[in-house]
């Protein structure tokens, strides 16, 4: 026997209004909330620490906030280099070590080389560079798992910085100009904080309105589809290493701006901090990505919340401990909502 | 053709009959009605196929079978056995005795057959808890052998045709119970297999159903869904609206109450005019991996298709059209001048278009936006203002959605949101926006359902009439035969035919391309480029 349908007359088509193309959407409110979530929670820390009894004099004053930004400008401006690799897929752990190497060569070619300020500026932040293009090769040509190929590169590069000091602080001879730059403020603020701004709008012009910026992007998403879609990854994530090495490199001649000494080390202490910041900024503003404007919320969050521990009584651990939770919980928070998208 | 069957009497007639009895299940999303008083009644030892358009409800019911979603009403009895649909899970409908086997079979593809099967079912264990491999090979040899599979287990699952591939999930499936208490489901078996790779699976699931297995197989393609199903289920909107019972329906009764009317673009339009205009594309011994001296021609509004297997080289002679591949030698010409495109920015930038075969892989931004999937193509374009305009990337997504008939809420929804069907009609809008005037198009409509297949059809045929020249690679004969003025047979890396699709039927078109290779076997060169190890 053959049984068949209702004839189609019997359905009419089903209006809009129950259209079966299933699409869950959250509601506006909560993705307002979502999106800005970071900035309510620095604002709320802020207002707590203002007037939390043990922090409250100390904390809300204009010198400590000259602290909190001016500590904060080296963190951020690692936190914008770390995007370049990171939005287009690829972790580059390097970055820290390239800051600290910078720092220590301008330090080191002024104090024992008696170079002069512009070059011993200048030299190390082309040899980071050198740093970007090597690991971008070694990535992008020989295909080595980013991860442990800048692990590696962080490990050589602080060996080969501690070997240039022999150990010892480069403290002397080192041209009072730039640290007297480190100190200068402008409308009471640190110069550095300028510069960090000047380079997170033109990070955030890059990454949201040119190609190559978006571009990243597309990598990041899927790099196979992005290659048929006219883009030449290779080369694009090539030159996101080479950009972060090189702003990384900025970043230690400015740390030693601000330090007026330097010592070999890792970079972790700058590095950990900027993770947190990028990780946390992915939270925010087009949550489960990572984009420049969360990254600098993510930043003064970090920094103002250490701040406050400190200053409430909390001592050296707290920088740690919170910096390392932050760390946690954004990248849960960032791989949940970017798992979301994916999953849509 | 009779008397219509509901639902209700389905279920009078005989409940105790039925392997699986679906009742009256609604289910909503938020304020979307994805099932509506639905129903699915199998009957034992059959093939029921479970049928109807992306978005139609025919996901949403197996997924409320697999316990991923829950449903807000409804009853469901499997071999008699009521169960309640409320905190129904996937353990409920594993003991209930559902098996799924879905598109992405969840094979360890580098794993031997057997520890495949093992991973799923335990390993045999001796007395200090060490892995009794001998047992284990010989439990899966027998395994294998009772499905006809004639394979080693030790071969790692990449060695084993696509198609066995497909069985080794479904035996794996259906170890270690009795099948007969067993249901089978199938989603989309076939949706990643060429043509004949797809017949022999279903002709081991007739097989499965002939010695008492019962089967629910969801599928696309429909002519395959013929071949093998006893009964249908026809899914539209959220409702059921066809149950064929012991039918032999023809695939235009289907498409009919699958579609609700409106079929005709599936059709041939039976034009070849555009086989002589002006030549937009002249490909003269074109040598690229496992290309081996082509030369063809493509007109100006002529749709061209390229028919051949797997490994045959299909793609990658668009790759190489493409940029994507850079040609070891021939000359290429495009509308008159010289074209060698070196990357596929060179080729877009030539007005080359190309929609490759794998979406997800290769196509898809599935954690982007709609707008920012259909603006990546226009990058360069949109920067000429040095500043990415968002109000107008936005105007244009809106434009486009609406100009392609893509279901999607708004620009802002994220490609993973949408349907199989709407999703390649935004790929397919990627690159028409850009007006190309050759656009390569690699399984135009593999996993897309028929609806949006003759939604796509119509779009490729407005584009091809606005004069650009289309290039369609497809394992699908039909598909070739109802879209092409003219069609190329590519076997081993060469055009060994060239027929108007008005000169020959589906039928001959499929032998022609399957003749081939045993042909072309004797004079058969060996080649750098070994991707035919599979066939």
């Amino acid at each position: 026997m053959t049984n068949t349908a209702a004839p189609p007359t019997s359905t009419p088509p089903a209006p809009a209004t129950e259209s079966v193309a299933v699409v869950k959407r959250t509601s506006p409110v909560a993705r307002i909330f979502e999106n800005y979530a970071l900035l309510i929670l620095t604002a709320a820390v802020f207002l707590f620490f203002t007037f939390y009894p043990p922090s409250s004099a100390a904390f809300p004053t204009i010198n400590n906030l000259n602290v909190i930004l001016g500590s904060q400008a080296v963190v951020a401006t690692i936190a914008i280099a770390a995007l370049f690799p990171l939005i287009s897929g690829y972790f580059d752990f390097s970055l820290g070590a390239t800051a600290a190497m910078a720092q220590v060569l301008c330090a080191g070619f002024m104090a024992n080389s008696g170079w002069p300020i512009w070059a011993a500026i200048i030299v190390p932040i082309l040899i980071a560079g050198v740093v970007g293009v090597l690991n971008g090769f070694l990535v992008t040509r020989l295909h080595m798992s980013p991860f442990v190929t800048t692990l590696g590169m962080a490990m050589l590069l602080s060996g080969v910085t501690l070997w240039y000091t022999g150990g010892q602080t480069i403290i002397s001879g080192i041209d009072p100009a730039i640290t007297r730059f480190g100190s200068t403020r402008f409308i009471g603020l640190p110069v550095v904080v300028y510069i960090v701004l000047a380079l997170a709008i033109v990070a955030w012009y890059f990454f949201t309105h040119t190609p190559y910026g978006r571009s990243l992007y597309a990598i990041g998403s899927n790099a196979a589809s992005a290659r048929l879609v006219g883009v030449r990854v290779d080369r694009n994530v090539w030159w996101s290493f080479i950009v972060a090495a090189v702003i990384a490199g900025g970043a230690g001649v400015m740390q030693l701006a601000r330090m007026g000494s330097a010592t070999a080390s890792g970079g972790n202490e700058l590095l950990f901090p900027a993770l947190a910041a990028v990780f946390l900024g992915a939270t925010a503003i087009t949550p489960g990505f990572f984009n420049v404007v969360g990254t600098i919320i993510g930043a003064i969050f970090v920094s103002i919340s250490v701040s406050g521990l400190t200053l409430s009584g909390a001592s050296g651990w707290a920088a740690n401990v919170f910096n390392g939770l932050a760390l946690l919980v954004a990248v849960g928070l960032s791989t949940y909502l970017g798992r979301r998208k994916r999953r849509g | 053709m009779a008397n219509q069957e509901h639902p209700a009497a389905a279920a009078s007639a005989g409940t105790a009959a039925l392997a699986l009895d679906l009742r009256g299940v609604d289910k909503h999303f938020g304020g979307t009605r994805a099932l509506r008083a639905a129903s699915l009644a199998v009957r034992p030892g059959t093939v029921h196929a479970l049928l109807g358009g992306n978005g139609s409800g025919k996901s949403t019911a197996i997924k409320i079978l697999a316990g991923v979603y829950e449903a807000d009403a409804g009853e469901l009895s499997i071999f008699g056995e009521d169960h309640s649909l409320s905190g129904y899970t996937s353990t409920t409908a594993a003991a209930a005795g559902l098996r799924f086997v879905h598109q992405d079979l969840g094979l360890f593809e580098d794993l031997s057959i057997e520890e495949n099967f093992a991973l799923d079912a335990g390993y045999p264990r001796n007395a200090v808890g060490g892995v009794r491999w001998r047992a284990l090979h010989r439990q899966v040899a027998k395994v294998l052998s009772e499905y006809e599979l004639d394979v080693d287990p030790r071969r790692p699952v990449q060695d084993l045709r696509p198609s066995d591939r497909t069985m080794v999930a479904i035996a794996r499936a259906l170890q270690g119970s009795e099948s007969e208490r067993l249901i089978l489901v199938l989603d989309e078996p076939t949706a990643s297999l060429a043509a004949h790779e797809s017949g022999l699976l279903l002709e081991k699931v007739r097989r499965l159903a002939d010695r008492g297995q019962t089967v629910i197989i969801v599928s696309h393609r429909l002519q395959e869904v013929l071949s093998v199903a006893h009964d249908f289920t026809v899914f539209r909107d959220g409702r059921v609206v066809g149950t064929l019972v012991d039918a032999s329906p023809t695939e235009d009764e289907l498409i009919a109450i699958m579609a609700g009317g409106l079929t005709v673009a599936l059709r041939p339009t039976g034009s070849a005019s555009h086989t002589t205009g002006r030549p937009t594309l002249e490909v003269s011994g074109l040598v690229s991996g496992p290309i081996r001296n082509v030369t063809f021609t493509a007109h100006e509004g002529e749709i061209l298709g390229i028919a051949g297997l797997v490994g045959s080289g299909r793609s990658s002679l668009l790759h190489a059209l493409f940029g994507a591949f850079v040609p070891s030698t021939g000359t290429m010409m495009l509308g008159g001048a010289p074209y060698a495109p070196h990357s596929v920015d060179d080729a877009m930038r030539a007005g080359v278009g190309m929609v490759p075969e794998n979406r997800v892989r290769e196509a898809a931004f599935m954690d982007r936006s709609v707008r920012e999937n259909l603006s990546i193509a226009m990058m360069m374009e949109y920067w000429k203002t040095k500043w990415m305009p968002r109000a107008r990337e936005t105007r244009r997504a809106e434009e486009l959605i609406q100009r392609f008939g893509v279901k999607v809420a708004d620009p802002s929804a994220l490609f993973s949101s949408m349907s199989g069907g709407n999703q390649q009609k935004v790929v397919i809008a990627r690159w028409l926006q850009r007006e190309p005037r050759l656009l390569l198009l690699d399984e135009p409509t593999q996993g897309v359902d028929v609806m949006s297949r003759a939604d796509i059809y119509a779009t490729i045929r407005r584009s091809a009439q606005a004069g650009c020249s289309v290039v369609v690679a497809s394992s699908d004969m039909s598909e070739l035969h109802a879209l092409c003025d003219r069609i190329l047979v590519l076997a081993r890396g060469r055009i060994t035919q060239e027929v108007l699709a008005s000169d020959v039927d589906v039928d001959s078109l499929t032998s022609l391309v399957l003749r081939e290779p045993s042909t072309r076997r004797t004079i058969y060169e060996p080649t750098a480029f070994e991707e035919t190890r599979t066939s």
